[in-house]
């Protein structure tokens, strides 16, 4: 089987105050760390588990800036066999026009593809509509939130859905097919920094996102960015350790949940 | 006819309280509403919208997104294009609303909390809820949505007459993807829904070697531990401790939240907590919004200093 997969580098925001610049037409990344989009990390050790098993490729594709070879370089050092950029100048915010791009790029290349798979969402935009709008582009079916992969077949695949509560739905898609994959599907195999030395030597291809049309096909502007509204907000406890922890201590005890 | 087009989220026959979001929305929108159900019975105030479009299709079959979409063009012959389509932000509502937009070449804004009547603009998160970004559609066509549970119910109400109703046959099932079955989670021994005092973990706590040292201080308080998706994903605590909207939703007494900064899907599970204290090392860290005592510390130190005066 051979997988097409997607990967995308993202600023590491975690514990990182995010500072709005140029009257909120902006952030500033500058001081960023950058890493892989984690529901791409699962997505692309599924497609490397999956080939493993029962043969076929892994390429993974990232559209972004230059730098996001580092997530293909990545990818090829978890068992991916090609990396392909698709290079843009700036980001696009609309899942639209980067499902467009994709299928622009994947009929003008003729890329072979049994499956694709997309992380369910990324970090950043948090839109978890870019495989749905692709398979729909593609004329695919489509299936997202996929926490299991039951069964791989000829023409088809058994996988399972996380809904809400628990509660999972398993499904038949017949292939081929867009899946998007679900964070704790699987334990992302361990990347060493020799690892990714290594995945240097395979090349990788690059392509320019203007030759497949990139940004053409917008259908929503960003207009600003903004801050959280602030809601109440915490009563925060401040001062020595000791004496924080000892407040700790008493709220518990006023709650009746310590003695 | 103007209209906004609410594909309602049922789930094993419950009509689910999220959908009073997808209802209110509406209202600030100031649309007409046609509320899409599969066929049965539900329980919820049905003056709220102005008219049901009872589907003839069971619910595993109406909240598949392949027929979902041809659901919506059947109506759309009928009644015309809607000026929005809403969904549920919820597992089946924004994997439907993505491939109805790519099918019919609309735009699609998902996770919604606010809109500025004013402006046109539609917010949405970013980043686990650090930032918001503001968008408006290009061009006329009707616009996809998803709604965050609990931004807009305020606004559902009632309408002064009762909804008229109409039925859609004839709906044409895909054979590319089909429900087979579902699938419960597994039981086990610990039900933390039960418990008054919870000790939940998040990704802050780095590192699966430190989980125990928080599990011997849960012990020595009493409290039941948990956590959050990502500790969740990384198997060092089970699922059934997941604390979420995939996992469990939580009341207790105290909820005690280590290194969580409180993305918006764990919120929804614990936001009606008695009392919530959040620790973590990032001053913005979202959760602070929600808790009401808090304190910015590296969750490794308060956990010894706790340990410290408990034992001394």
């Amino acid at each position: 089987m051979n997988i097409l997969v997607f990967t995308k580098r993202v600023p590491a925001t975690q514990e990182e105050e995010l500072r709005l610049i140029s009257d909120g037409k902006d952030v500033d990344f500058s001081k960023l760390p950058f890493k892989v989009n984690d529901w791409d990390n699962y997505a692309v050790e599924e497609a490397v588990k999956i080939v493993e098993k029962g043969g076929g490729a892994v390429t993974a594709v990232s559209i972004g800036s230059a730098e996001s070879d580092e997530v293909l370089r990545r990818a090829i050092a978890m068992g991916a066999k090609d990396g392909f950029l698709v290079e843009v100048d700036q980001a696009l915010h609309d899942p639209f026009a980067r499902s467009a791009l994709i299928r622009n790029f994947i009929q003008k290349e003729g890329t072979p593809f049994d499956v694709i798979f997309t992380g369910v969402q990324s970090e950043d935009d948090q839109f978890a509509s870019v495989g749905g709008i692709l398979a729909a582009l593609l004329k695919l079916p489509y299936v997202s939130m996929v926490i299991g992969i039951d069964s791989v077949e000829k023409d088809h695949m058994i996988v399972r859905r996380e809904l809400e509560g628990g509660l999972q739905e398993r499904v038949r898609v017949a292939t081929p097919c867009v899946v998007s994959i679900q964070s704790g599907i699987n334990e992302p195999r361990y990347v060493s920094i020799m690892g990714i030395r290594k995945a240097s030597k395979v090349e990788r291809k690059s392509f320019k996102g203007t030759d497949y049309d990139a940004g053409k096909d917008a259908h929503i502007e960003l207009v600003q960015w903004t801050y959280p509204p602030k809601k109440g907000g915490a009563q925060m406890l401040t001062g020595e350790l000791g004496d924080v922890c000892a407040k700790l201590m008493e709220i518990l005890k006023e709650k009746g949940v310590y003695q | 006819m103007s209209y906004a087009l609410i594909v309602a989220e049922v789930r094993r026959g419950i009509f689910e309280e999220r959908n009073l979001d997808s209802i209110g929305i509406c209202a600030q929108l100031g649309k007409e509403t046609a509320m899409l159900l599969p066929e049965g019975q539900y329980s919820f105030n049905e003056k709220m919208v102005d008219s049901i479009v009872k589907v003839k299709a069971g619910e595993e079959v109406f909240l598949n997104p392949l027929n979902m979409a041809a659901i919506i063009g059947k109506i759309a012959e009928t009644r015309g294009k809607p000026d929005f389509i809403v969904f549920t932000h919820s597992s089946s509502g924004t994997e439907a609303a993505a491939y109805t937009a790519g099918i019919f070449g609309f735009p699609v804004i998902t996770d919604v909390s606010g809109y500025d009547k004013e402006r046109g603009v539609f917010r949405k998160s970013y980043y686990s809820d650090k930032l918001f970004g503001e968008f408006k559609t290009i061009g006329e066509s009707a616009a996809v949505l998803t709604v965050r549970s609990g931004s807009f119910k305020e606004f559902a109400a009632e309408k002064s007459a009762a909804p008229n109703e109409v039925s859609v046959e004839d709906v044409p099932v895909s054979d590319s993807r089909t429900f087979v079955e579902y699938v419960e989670e597994e039981k086990t021994d610990i039900d933390i829904t039960k418990a008054d005092f919870l000790l939940s973990v998040g990704r802050g706590v780095g590192n699966k070697d430190e989980i125990p040292a928080y599990e011997e201080l849960a012990g020595i308080m009493k409290a039941v531990i948990s956590g959050s998706r990502p500790v969740i994903d990384k198997m060092w605590l089970p699922k059934a401790r997941q604390v979420g909207t995939s996992g469990k939703t939580v009341k207790p007494k105290v909820y005690l939240a280590m290194g969580i900064s409180g993305a918006f899907q764990h919120i929804a599970g614990m936001k009606d907590a008695d009392c919530i204290i959040a620790i973590n090392k990032d001053a913005e860290a979202p959760i602070f919004q929600y808790a009401h005592f808090g304190v910015v510390a590296d969750m490794h130190k308060v956990r010894d200093a706790l340990k410290g005066i408990l034992k001394g």
